[in-house]
């Protein structure tokens, strides 16, 4: 409003600044309606810069760090429910120190059938175990046994009759592993800390 | 000295989106290894190749064809990253050479194959079987250093190149690419 009513001003022959030298009278020269819309513009490309940078640091933050993100399917059943629960997930744990992994941990990993989509299995085996490959008989006979190579653990879902996991893919690479599930946060009356439920019998 | 502050102020501000960029979309690597000589690091060559890799056709799209150079972590050992290249894709089926027990293999669903240039020095899917696309970083797209050897490197048809040492390099090239095609058989329906 300022700019215009400075525009009417000058138009009136009263300018409100005195404009003195080259520099200023190029600018009083300029018409300042125009000036005004390139300053809008301007404040609107930088403001859309801040946000974008402000989404990429949040995406960094939950991709490095970790986050809180919504869980789906019936593989992880009874652990987890089919739809509508939150869990944290600790990336940055992982991260610090891949070697911290042992059986009984629930972790999120890139599928390797689709490699868009994370799930969430929980580790059986590791490096150098050998492993039952089904004990339920379902996908291969119980008798099938296996060993877990260098590099890889053998994952499955907690309800196995609707997992997907070690018993379609084989063992899985280590590399593939993004963090480990911290907790469940919604809904709050379920809401608990993951704790590693193994017992070893001597 | 509040100026230093205020530059580093602004890089710290914007560094996410450098950051993603680099994550996402394009970024420069050195190449070091000999396991895709001549293709990559070739002897009569006096520096490493530093290469542009393309992140976002490979997260975002998933576009990967048989004959791309591609960068993973090793599915055997994760803190190595390894260069090779995409022989074959799901569905295919590939002859297999030496290290793997199995004479043909069929490559399952979300895998591919990948083999170095040079079959002697390179540990590859004959070692450790078909890799899953979800471990596949990025693509090679074209070399930034050193400059002689700047640009992308797809093999020109030889025929219309004069006699020398580069039409000699170009057919050894088309050669090896005829003997990798000939130990795939294609899906049905992929031709």
């Amino acid at each position: 409003m300022n700019r215009l009513s400075d525009v009417f001003f000058r138009l009136k022959g009263a300018p409100r600044r005195v404009y003195t030298g080259l520099r200023d009278g190029l600018r009083a020269f300029r018409a300042t309606p125009f000036k005004v819309a390139g300053r809008v513009g301007k404040n609107v490309g930088l403001t859309s810069l801040y946000l974008v940078n402000g989404a990429a640091a949040v995406h960094l933050f939950s991709d490095y760090v970790g986050n809180v993100s919504p869980m789906q399917g019936p593989s992880m059943l009874p652990t987890l429910a089919i739809d509508g629960e939150y869990v944290i997930e600790n990336i940055i744990g992982h991260r610090l120190n891949p070697s911290n992994i042992s059986r009984g941990d629930l972790i999120t990993f890139r599928s390797p059938h689709y490699h868009h989509r994370i799930v969430c299995k929980r580790v059986v085996g590791l490096a150098g175990d050998i492993v039952c490959v089904d004990p339920t008989g379902l996908k291969f006979p119980s008798s099938v046994h296996v060993l877990v190579p260098k590099g890889h653990i053998w994952v499955a879902g907690d309800n196995a009759a609707l997992s997907i996991d070690s018993r379609d893919y084989g063992p899985l690479s280590t590399a593939l592993i993004r963090g480990k599930l911290f907790a469940r946060v919604w809904p709050p009356r379920d809401a608990v800390i993951f704790r590693n439920p193994t017992t070893y019998i001597e | 000295m509040s100026s230093l502050w205020l530059r580093c102020r602004s890089v710290l501000i914007w560094s996410p989106m450098a950051i993603m960029f680099n994550n996402h979309f394009y970024t420069l690597k050195t190449v070091s290894g000999r396991s895709m000589q001549p293709t990559l690091n070739p002897d009569s060559s006096t520096s490493r190749d530093t290469v542009v890799f393309d992140r976002f056709s490979i997260r975002l799209s998933g576009q990967l064809a048989r004959g791309d150079i591609v960068v993973f972590p090793s599915p055997l050992d994760p803190s190595r990253m390894l260069i090779k290249r995409v022989l074959a894709q799901e569905g295919d089926t590939v002859s297999t050479l030496p290290p793997y027990p199995a004479a043909e293999v069929q490559i399952p669903f979300g895998h591919v194959w990948v083999e170095g240039d040079e079959p002697f020095r390179s540990s590859d899917s004959n070692s450790f079987g078909p890799l899953p696309l979800a471990l596949i970083d990025s693509k090679l797209l074209f070399i930034v250093f050193p400059f002689s050897r700047w640009g992308s490197l797809a093999v020109s048809s030889p025929d219309r190149l004069p006699h020398g040492p580069i039409k000699r390099l170009q057919e050894a090239a088309v050669e090896r690419e005829r003997w990798r095609r000939s130990r795939v058989r294609l899906a049905p329906g992929n031709n």
